[in-house]
């Protein structure tokens, strides 16, 4: 929750994004605004595809929405705070909660506010993956500028196209 | 922590009373949540083992997309909304107050009357919203 999906979401859709963002009661985070429903932009690409982009709440409590939105997806994007009491744990519940889907989907992580917040560092985060047995692409981001969050999309997009090419 | 610790006086136990009543006086009522517009339960009463905290989340998402639906469609505000299933229903029914926005969701057999049940969480959520 804070990681910036909407932002990023915001930052990159070609299309006025639809967010289900109602007020925020959970005074263990500074943010107004919470989402609990989905977001959704679109991104167009150059080669004329279009890619839809879903953002979920972060919240354990909206893990129902994590299975429904994965369940088409060509692949998942995680954001992190790095500035949340324990960064490396809110990433450790979405790898478990999104396990299923791991196994099958290619994914790439952002992690946000490492300038002002320098641990845990990206190597930390490599070590929870391969302590995990899974290694995948780890960026910083800042999810409000569009070039951070395409790079992300970017990312992704290499992974599934070198994905169809093994197959 | 959560500012639903601190409601104002007398809101949960009015929210409880009401969730239990509706329970009580409805046939095929087999639970009545009562949560934050983001998701954490205020109130529940439940005929059957569920989880409410569950159910409250779920209730917040479907809100919350229904509200954009109604928003998308020019239709103002969102209201209520009914899924309709093969053994019963729910509804989920906003209870929009200044300082806490409430969702009232309702879960229903399907020997549970539609028109009653709308009836009922309509009139919980301008009881909450007034309280």
């Amino acid at each position: 929750m804070g990681a910036g999906k909407t932002t990023a979401i915001r930052a990159i859709s070609d299309v006025a994004p639809i967010v289900t963002d109602v007020a925020n009661h959970d005074a263990s985070v500074a943010k107004a605004r919470t989402t609990v429903g989905l977001d959704y932009g679109m991104l167009a690409l150059d080669n004329g595809d279009r890619i839809r982009l879903f953002g979920t709440p972060g919240q354990a409590r909206f893990d129902f929405l994590w299975q429904i939105l994965a369940r088409e997806a060509l692949g998942l994007v995680i954001l992190t705070d790095n500035s949340r009491p324990d960064p490396l744990a809110d990433l450790a519940m979405f790898l478990d909660g999104f396990a299923a889907s791991l196994d099958t989907l290619p994914c790439v992580i952002g992690v946000g506010r490492l300038d002002s917040h320098a641990h845990p560092t990206l190597d930390d985060y490599a070590d929870l993956l391969e302590a995990r047995g899974m290694v995948l692409p780890i960026l910083a981001v800042d999810v409000r500028q569009r070039a951070d969050v395409v790079l992300l999309i970017d990312t992704l997009l290499g992974q599934i196209e070198s994905g169809l090419e093994r197959n | 922590m959560t500012i639903l610790d601190n409601l104002p006086a007398g809101l949960r136990e009015a929210a409880e009373q009401a969730a239990r009543a509706c329970v009580g006086d409805v046939a095929g009522v087999n639970a009545v949540v009562i949560a934050s517009v983001d998701g954490f339960d205020v109130a529940s009463s439940l005929r059957v083992q569920q989880d409410a905290a569950r159910i409250a989340a779920m209730a917040s998402s479907i809100s919350a997309i229904s509200g954009v639906v109604s928003l998308e469609a020019g239709l103002g505000n969102f209201r209520s909304v009914t899924i309709a299933t093969d053994d019963g229903f729910a509804v989920v029914h906003a209870a929009p107050r200044a300082d806490v926005e409430l969702v009232i969701i309702v879960i229903a057999s399907g020997n549970a009357i539609l028109a009653q049940v709308m009836h009922r969480v309509a009139a919980m959520a301008r009881a909450l919203a007034a309280h």
